[in-house]
């Protein structure tokens, strides 16, 4: 009975957060207020779990994504995957749109305006299988961009923002300005 | 007991997404990276922001990270629709806009210490004011290739 109160108090406050630590194979990233968190939750996106407007395929990848907590229903925002280049986890979660799914990662930041932490996701499994690494960005990226080439990570070969460097600079505020500051940072 | 614990979660939890609606919501604030900003990979907050931060944040939104408004009282509303759009994770969507400071009208939904935001009209773009560059440099330092650093010397 006094887990049963427990897990109650969880539920019903914020401010006692409960410690989904137990288990994780998470690595960490030392990030702010990172806390290892592994549990099972339903995959969907954040427009289906807020309103109830719910596309079978989740935006396929293109609407942001959330994991509904099983424990107690909370949603969290996964706003990582494990890749280490600006990927979030959005075209990791959508495949498994609707199902029940397990995963390991950390719960990230502690700014006091923000009452729950973002999760990044390490790890994922479904249908009773084998955890295996968040890392599913890079083959729909290539699969959207097919002309762009070159070496290097995609974030340097992405055709859309690549487009706006060249049209805006690196600091976004105009090319003469950018070479101004770009000479002042790297000139001789 | 496991499940018991588990069913009284969910109902609870249920009972809580139930009773938020959204609401109108009309904000004025920065459009931000929101993983950079609260994960502290790159530095502090202020630092992962504005011009000193721009290319970092298309990055990050060309990933699919969330989208933020950084309003004016420090709270970040996480974008979920822009302009009426779901796709804000296309990885095009929300890059034209990376760095503003923008006023939108929309609905707000607070669910589980989360702020939502579905952008339905954009009222102001008055593109990136905080030209922070001069104070943190280029954030990360690796934003500009090495081929365009050594063009400088």
């Amino acid at each position: 009975m006094k887990r049963l109160i427990l897990a109650a108090a969880m539920a019903a406050s914020p401010a006692l957060a409960a410690d989904f630590s137990e288990g994780s194979k998470a690595k960490s990233w030392n990030l702010t207020g990172q806390e290892f968190a592994t549990f099972d939750a339903k995959a969907t996106d954040a427009i289906c779990a807020l309103t109830g407007d719910c596309p079978a395929d989740c935006g396929a990848g293109k609407r942001q994504m959330v994991l509904v907590r099983e424990a107690d229903g909370k949603i969290v925002l996964a706003a990582k995957n494990t890749q280490a280049g600006f990927q979030g986890a959005t075209w990791d979660l959508a495949p498994l749109c609707g199902k029940t799914v397990k995963v390991d990662g950390l719960m990230v930041g502690d700014d006091p305006k923000l009452e729950s932490k973002l999760y990044q996701v390490q790890l994922i499994g479904a249908d009773g299988g084998d955890l295996k690494k968040a890392k599913g960005f890079t083959g729909p990226w290539k699969a959207r961009n097919p002309d762009a080439g070159g070496k290097g990570p995609w974030f340097r070969r992405d055709p859309h923002v690549q487009k706006r460097i060249d049209e805006t600079g690196f600091l976004g505020l105009g090319l003469e300005i950018d070479a101004e500051f770009l000479q002042e940072e790297y000139g001789e | 007991m496991k499940k018991l614990i588990a069913a009284v979660g969910f109902a609870l939890g249920g009972a809580v997404a139930a009773a938020s609606e959204g609401e109108p919501i009309e904000v004025t604030g920065e459009i931000i990276d929101t993983w950079c900003y609260y994960s502290g990979v790159m530095g502090g907050p202020e630092a992962v922001t504005g011009s000193a931060h721009h290319t970092c944040a298309m990055w990050c939104a060309a990933g699919g990270i969330p989208v933020g408004i950084l309003a004016e009282d420090g709270t970040v509303h996480m974008v979920v629709k822009w302009e009426g759009d779901a796709d804000v994770a296309d990885g095009v969507a929300l890059l034209d806009v990376q760095s503003h400071t923008i006023t939108a009208k929309g609905t707000a939904y607070e669910r589980d210490g989360i702020n939502y935001i579905f952008v339905e009209e954009v009222l102001e773009d008055r593109g990136i004011e905080n030209a922070n560059h001069e104070d943190f440099g280029f954030v990360p330092p690796f934003t500009v290739p090495k081929a365009v650093r050594e063009a400088q010397k």
